[in-house]
């Protein structure tokens, strides 16, 4: 009876730690992680290396203020996140993406705006580059002007050419797709792939075909997005159309959608195996003059040159710019110390620790004005000027869509297209489909 | 009486911790996923009750039904390759063979390595444009060997279950050993004295006496396939167009790339359903001495 009542007993507390159980329930109040003068950060960005040298720059300006860092591949950081959300132990500084995820968390990060203004001014706003402020307040509801998070590294998206291999067959970049199709016939037989395409990632999927989209019709993927146009609207069906071509007209090499971008195809393209690539402004970092052994083809950009997505045909007449936010950061509305949490913050985007950030090449920063205190060659400094003089404040279109949903969907698409699944009506439909259900 | 009731209560008191841990780390999280599962939930905001809507949504993705196709596949496909090369390979190093141990680590290296270097590794061998399978091929002739396994949607399941074998063969390859050097060996010399030939006796001793291993290498095996992760992930991403979709990466981009959390503790529950059926299904059927030993 005794047993009984005992088994009873041990039964009553697994029910009772069941029923305590509230998934989905709202985040309790509680306090900050910040003890005294440390602040926790957690992030994916920068890499764990150069985050330490930011670390110890605004440690050696904040005597007595310590930063308390945690560096993760993306998908895990992502778990961590959400798990900390959750259990109310949300990092102090925190790095996000525009978008899905910065709303996901917004209810509990700190508006930024006041931070801002007192560190930089009334005016902060314009120490930005456009595309990274509007982006900032990606998917904010109705009438919510905060800033949750404000950005850190901006880029664009665009293509990657092996200058040795151009140089050597006597080409240039191609500016058309005539000229990309007839680029890649004449490159095709030899040891590197013409058109390397690493088009397993979803988000490589996604901003290529942005590009493309752009290139036909500026601006019209957004406002099917917005659901002021159709997915089948005949300049997305066109941009669809065009993305199957580069598998459909050999552009792209043999089992594409079965590369990815990083480690593989950047493996590759370090090494010679590729004439094209479609990466982005951060592959700058590969020529870090702060790194040591690198490939020649990196050394102070040597063998590379960046250049935008060839024009459609029957499309926008130049090439348009596609980019945004790399990283960005936020601040957990629970901070104990909110003060040194906006230091942090202000300085790793535009302060002694940012001065490390941008000396990386990491990526190019999110305020204008910051450049590397060294560079390597006159090549590495050409294109960083390009960059920052001349693409991101012309950025107008961005890398991202709003929903995790439709981001998903369009990259499903862009896959099935690819693997012959669909067709570029179909894949426009299944989006569709999916947009219906936002 | 009280002397019983007494070794009870210490019995009891030995196993509390164990039963308090299973409760915290075990039931609590069980629970609370079911709970989870009747939200729609992005994992952080308040979530809306929606009862069994998200199980009604996912008996009808399509994803979700390529998933269970893929398990199955998965299951089959993992379970009888890598017990019979386990099972051969292991017959042959109990022969005394020189060098059998340094035969017996190569063959266990790869159930040691990093799914993920594991994953890495494989898509350089089988990446079509110039990967280690494709030049092997152009300097053969067997051009086949240069196919796009990881990246056609009918060829990339059995792609990562081939990379699959070939990492866990050796893990059945040890278990086997393990089982082998158990036997007696005057049992052998006696059906060598009948005159049984080496294939008979591989067949009709040696196998039925490893039958304890085998169950417990198949329910090893049902449960790994289930909960596969990070191969898939590495080589395939559950791709190209989910055709290579395991119920694990399947959750994983639902929680956390889609923010549908609610959504993904239904594929979990489903997945830990699969899985205590199966468990369950095997212990009734061939009887729970495998896993006790009591067999022996």
């Amino acid at each position: 009876m005794k047993l009984k009542r005992s088994l009873a007993g041990v039964a009553t507390v697994i029910t009772a730690l069941g029923v305590t159980a509230c998934a989905g329930g709202a985040a309790p109040v509680a306090s900050g992680n910040a003890s005294g003068d440390t602040i926790t950060f957690r992030s994916w960005s920068p890499i764990e290396q150069t985050t330490r040298q930011m670390i110890d720059a605004f440690q050696a300006e904040n005597e007595g203020s310590k930063i308390d860092a945690t560096i993760f591949n993306y998908p895990e950081y992502l778990v961590d996140l959400q798990s900390r959300a959750s259990s109310n132990t949300m990092p102090d500084v925190l790095g996000l993406q525009p978008g899905a995820l910065t709303q996901q968390y917004r209810e509990n990060l700190m508006p930024l705006q006041d931070c801002a203004a007192e560190t930089w001014g009334d005016d902060w706003q314009s120490k930005f580059y456009p595309i990274g402020i509007e982006q900032a307040r990606m998917g904010n509801p109705e009438g919510d002007d905060n800033f949750y998070s404000l950005p850190i590294l901006t880029q664009t998206v665009n293509l990657w050419a092996n200058s040795e291999i151009f140089d050597d067959a006597g080409l240039s970049v191609p500016k058309t797709w005539d000229e990309l199709v007839q680029t890649t016939k004449d490159l095709s037989g030899g040891d590197a792939a013409p058109f390397l395409l690493p088009a397993k990632d979803s988000w490589l999927r996604n901003v290529v075909f942005l590009q493309i989209a752009n290139n036909v019709s500026p601006g019209t993927v957004y406002e099917a997005e917005a659901g002021s146009k159709d997915w089948t609207d005949p300049a997305i069906v066109k941009a669809f159309d065009y993305w199957s071509k580069l598998f459909s007209d050999g552009i792209a090499q043999d089992g594409a959608i079965g590369l990815d971008a990083y480690p593989s195809a950047v493996n590759q393209f370090e090494a010679g195996n590729a004439a094209m690539i479609p990466l982005g402004a951060w592959w700058i970092q590969q020529s870090d003059p702060t790194k040591t052994d690198i490939p020649p083809l990196s050394e102070g950009m040597s063998g590379y040159e960046p250049f935008l997505f060839p024009t459609i045909p029957g499309g926008a007449a130049e090439s348009q710019f596609v980019g945004g936010i790399d990283v960005s950061l936020g601040i957990s509305k629970n901070t104990a110390n909110p003060d040194l949490a906006c230091k942090v913050l202000t300085d790793f985007i535009a302060g002694s620790a940012a001065q490390k950030l941008v000396n990386t090449m990491n990526d190019v920063p999110a305020v204008t004005g910051l450049a590397p205190e060294k560079f390597t060659s006159e090549k590495q400094e050409q294109i960083w000027n390009l960059f920052v003089d001349e693409w991101l404040p012309q950025v107008k279109w961005s890398r991202y869509f709003e929903s995790p949903k439709l981001d998903q969907a369009v990259a499903d698409a862009l896959a099935a297209i690819a693997t012959g699944d669909a067709t570029p009506q179909e894949a426009a439909e299944s989006v569709q489909a999916v947009q219906d259900t936002l | 009486m009280k002397i019983l009731t007494r070794e009870r209560l210490v019995g009891l008191a030995f196993l509390a911790p164990t039963l308090i841990l299973f409760g915290v780390f075990v039931v609590y999280p069980i629970f609370y996923n079911v709970q989870a599962s009747t939200l729609q939930w992005d994992g952080v905001n308040v979530g809306t009750a929606v009862g069994i809507d998200n199980y009604l949504e996912l008996f009808q993705d399509p994803t979700f039904l390529i998933t269970l196709r893929n398990s199955a596949f998965w299951i089959v496909l993992t379970i009888i390759p890598q017990g019979v090369i386990g099972f051969l390979l292991a017959v042959a190093l109990n022969q005394g063979l020189r060098g059998s141990t340094i035969y017996r680590a190569i063959f266990f290296i790869p159930a040691i390595l990093s799914p993920v270097v594991v994953g890495i590794v494989w898509q350089r061998i089988l990446d079509p444009f110039n990967g280690v399978l494709t030049e092997i091929g152009k300097a053969t002739g067997l051009t086949f060997l240069g196919g796009n396994y990881l990246a056609d949607p009918q060829t990339a399941i059995f792609a990562v279950i081939f990379v699959n074998v070939w990492m866990w063969t050796g893990f059945s390859m040890l278990f086997y050993l393990a089982g082998l050097q158990l036997i007696d060996p005057s049992l052998m010399e006696a059906a060598r004295i009948d005159g049984a030939s080496g294939f008979q006796t591989m067949v009709r001793i040696t196998f039925p006496l490893l039958k304890t291993t085998t169950l417990s290498l198949v329910l090893l095996g049902i449960i790994g396939s289930l909960k596969t992760f990070e191969l898939v992930y590495v080589l395939t991403q559950g791709g190209p167009n989910h055709a290579s979709e395991m119920l694990p990466t399947f959750a994983f981009l639902e929680a956390f790339q889609l923010q549908n959390v609610g959504y993904a503790s239904a594929i979990s529950v489903v997945l830990l359903v699969i899985a205590v059926v199966s468990s369950l299904s095997m212990v009734r059927v061939f009887g729970a001495g495998f896993i006790t030993g009591d067999e022996k």
